[in-house]
């Protein structure tokens, strides 16, 4: 597919916005939060160095939205195209994820759906990775690998801008008088600053190294205290699944106004002591140990064994936002430490 | 077709049956053609109230309506045992897998079932009585806290008890004065011969303490784990494997069971509670 130079974003931002609502991310100091992209405002336009705070899957799975009403049923509303730019390897990656559970043939959930064929990805590449961020060690990169329509990677005196489907491709089609050819030292540039940030990442997170595909570790932990440990430092505030960008829990509850009966779907978390209650009180998650433990194996084995991949991207929001203590490497590298410990334990017995 | 998997279909309560102290059946009439496999579940809404999961417990063979047998547990059961004739209601579903009859075929069906438990198991009894000859016989062992709080009294007491190549035993935990059967929890009237092991499935339903029992008590009898058919009863919301309510261990029960083996789930944590 193309590849282009680019030298200014703002035309480019600007012809997209002309077909469709566009989210930026705007740069709030310590982090960064999503923004309508307004042409005529006077802001620079900025590539955000990392992901922004807020999980990726607001745009596609809302914090609350209406499902269902009565007595006449809801037809799914059509949505109009819009465009978020600023996503990272670890969103195109959690939204691969979401594909996986809401567009799944026989159960597809027509809100996601309409939203996700309607969304148009600009990606750009990280620099400069935060101290939470781990993709690196959950066979993340950096800069993105696929899902993205349009990427965006900043060089000296501009940016490459990188179709990467066919919808990419007809946009830098129709607006190829904005674009140069991109000459092989800023493709070079930008070979070059992506094999760096992957370096910085590695080097932040060398203390992280699995001894074994990560799913063993964490079933192989399944029954040890780990979980019970950690979940002491927890409060329960459930930050870690609301900002996470692949939990997708949700519940459906219903109200009414006069005679207009409605049913919503609404985030939920895991981690809530009643998540999992039945009537009578029996609950199978009651410890919050168990809470812990059942949304690693959810994460990093059950989730992989029914849909192929991992349910984590290592994109660290759930360590930013914590209000607690529980850091999710923190619990795999003790993990993984106990894999080593029984590993050695084993091998002992063997001989 | 409405494409939606959240919107209810429209129905109707049309007849509201006292079973016992704690527990109706509702006669429901769904707007739309709606079929279901005996074991798969509904999610029955009361339009701006909630939605609860329950399994119907009329014949799949009967498609103009479907019987619900509800115990008043909490919110919406009250509200619903609180409710009307005409009463409005929405249906979604049928979801999860229901009993594999089929499979049952040419063996001797054990089932053991207690409190709203025998909702589940009273479609499937139908479902199986309905080709009785399919079968090599149908044992149930049915149990309730005292004679009153059994549903379906007008046939389990009698005609059910009479249906060739059907043999049902029951108990109470507490008799009254005109008991004269059983008294005892359930496993008490389960005995090893009651079916020949090497050729029967065993199907449980019922509270999950008496699930636990019961399972416990046919391995004992020397039942494979894999013979023995168990209806989970989980915190379900969505009904279709998203919402991730009901999991146990890597199952969404809503989608891949309610109904599971006990070599599918017994390695996971806290499966009884
Ligand atoms: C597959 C299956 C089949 C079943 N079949 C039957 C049956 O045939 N007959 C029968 O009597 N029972 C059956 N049950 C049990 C029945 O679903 C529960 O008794 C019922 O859900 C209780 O609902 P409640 O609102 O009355 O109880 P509550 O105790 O008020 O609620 C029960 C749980 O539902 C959740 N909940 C309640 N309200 C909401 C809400 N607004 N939004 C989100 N979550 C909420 C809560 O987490 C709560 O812990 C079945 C259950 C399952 C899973
Ligand atoms: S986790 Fe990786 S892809 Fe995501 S923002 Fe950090 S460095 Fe970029
Ligand atoms: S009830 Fe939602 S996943 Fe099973």
């Amino acid at each position: 597919m193309r590849i282009v130079f680019l030298s200014d974003l703002k035309p480019l931002l600007s012809a997209i916005a002309a077909q469709m609502d566009l989210y930026i991310p705007k740069n709030a100091g310590t982090h960064y939060v999503y923004d309508r992209y307004d042409p005529s405002a006077d802001v620079p336009v900025e590539v955000n160095h990392i992901r922004v705070c807020t999980p990726s899957k607001e745009f596609l799975f809302p914090l609350r939205e209406l499902a269902a009403v009565f007595p006449e049923p809801l037809e799914p509303k059509e949505i109009e195209p819009f465009a978020v730019f600023g996503l990272k390897d670890c969103d195109l990656r959690s939204i691969e994820i979401l594909d996986k559970v809401f567009a799944e043939k026989e159960f597809e959930d027509p809100f996601y759906v309409k939203r996700r064929e309607k969304m148009f990805i600009i990606s750009s590449d990280c620099s400069d990775p935060a101290d939470s961020c781990f993709c690196n060690v959950l066979n993340g990169r950096p800069f993105a690998q696929s899902g993205f329509d349009l990427n965006v990677s900043k060089v000296k005196g501009g940016f490459v801008v990188e179709a990467g489907s066919l919808k990419g491709e007809e946009l830098l089609k129709t607006n190829s008088e904005l674009f140069s050819k991109a000459g092989d030292d800023v493709l070079a540039e930008r070979q070059a600053q992506r094999a760096e940030t992957q370096k910085q990442l590695e080097q932040n997170n060398a203390d992280l190294k699995f001894d074994a595909p990560v799913n063993e570790i964490v079933e192989n932990g399944q029954d040890s205290d780990i979980f019970d440990q950690e979940a002491t430092t927890c409060v329960e505030c459930q930050a870690c699944t609301r900002v996470c960008p692949t939990c997708h829990c949700f519940y459906l509850y219903d109200t009414k106004k006069d005679d207009y009966f409605s049913k919503m779907k609404m985030w939920d978390s895991c981690m809530r002591i009643a998540y999992a209650e039945v009537a009578g009180g029996a609950n199978p998650r009651k410890i919050l140990g168990d809470r812990l433990r059942h949304r690693f194996m959810h994460k990093f084995s059950y989730f992989l064994e029914r849909y192929g991949v991992d349910m984590c991207v290592g994109c660290g929001r759930c360590v930013d936002a914590e209000a607690g203590d529980v850091d999710i490497r923190a619990v795999l590298k003790k993990l993984n430490e106990e894999f080593e410990r029984e590993g050695k334990n084993k091998a002992k017995v063997g001989k | 077709m409405n494409q939606n998997l959240y919107q209810p279909i429209n129905g109707e309560i049309i007849d509201i049956i006292d079973e016992s102290p704690t527990i109706k059946s509702f006669v429901v009439v769904p707007e739309e053609e709606f079929r279901f496999a005996t074991g798969q579940f509904v999610e029955l809404t009361m339009p701006g109230e909630g939605e609860a999961p329950f399994t119907p417990s009329s014949s799949p063979a009967i498609t103009d309506k479907m019987e619900i047998s509800i115990m008043k547990a909490g919110r919406i059961t009250a509200l619903l045992h609180e409710c009307e004739k005409g009463q409005k209601v929405g249906i979604r579903g049928p979801y999860g897998n229901g009993y594999p009859v089929d499979d049952f075929a040419g063996k001797e069906v054990y089932i053991i079932g207690g409190g709203v438990g025998l909702a589940p198991i009273r479609s499937l009894f139908l479902s199986l009585v309905e080709r009785i000859k399919d079968f090599k016989s149908v044992v149930c062992r049915y149990g309730a806290k005292t004679p009153a709080d059994f549903i379906y009294k007008n046939t389990l007491f009698d005609s059910w008890q009479k249906i060739e190549g059907v043999n049902i035993k029951l108990t109470v935990d507490q008799a009254d004065g005109q008991w004269k059967d059983n008294v005892g929890v359930v496993t008490t009237i389960c005995a090893k011969d009651d079916v020949d092991v090497k050729n029967a499935v065993v199907v449980i339903c019922g509270p999950p303490i008496m699930m636990k029992f019961a399972t416990m008590k046919m391995l004992e009898f020397g039942f494979k784990d894999s013979q023995i058919y168990l209806s989970m009863e989980k915190n379900m919301s969505c009904g279709i494997g998203k919402c991730g309510h009901c999991m146990l261990g890597k199952y969404y029960v809503c989608k891949d069971g309610p109904v599971f083996t006990y070599d599918q789930i017994k390695k996971y944590p806290n499966i009884w509670d």
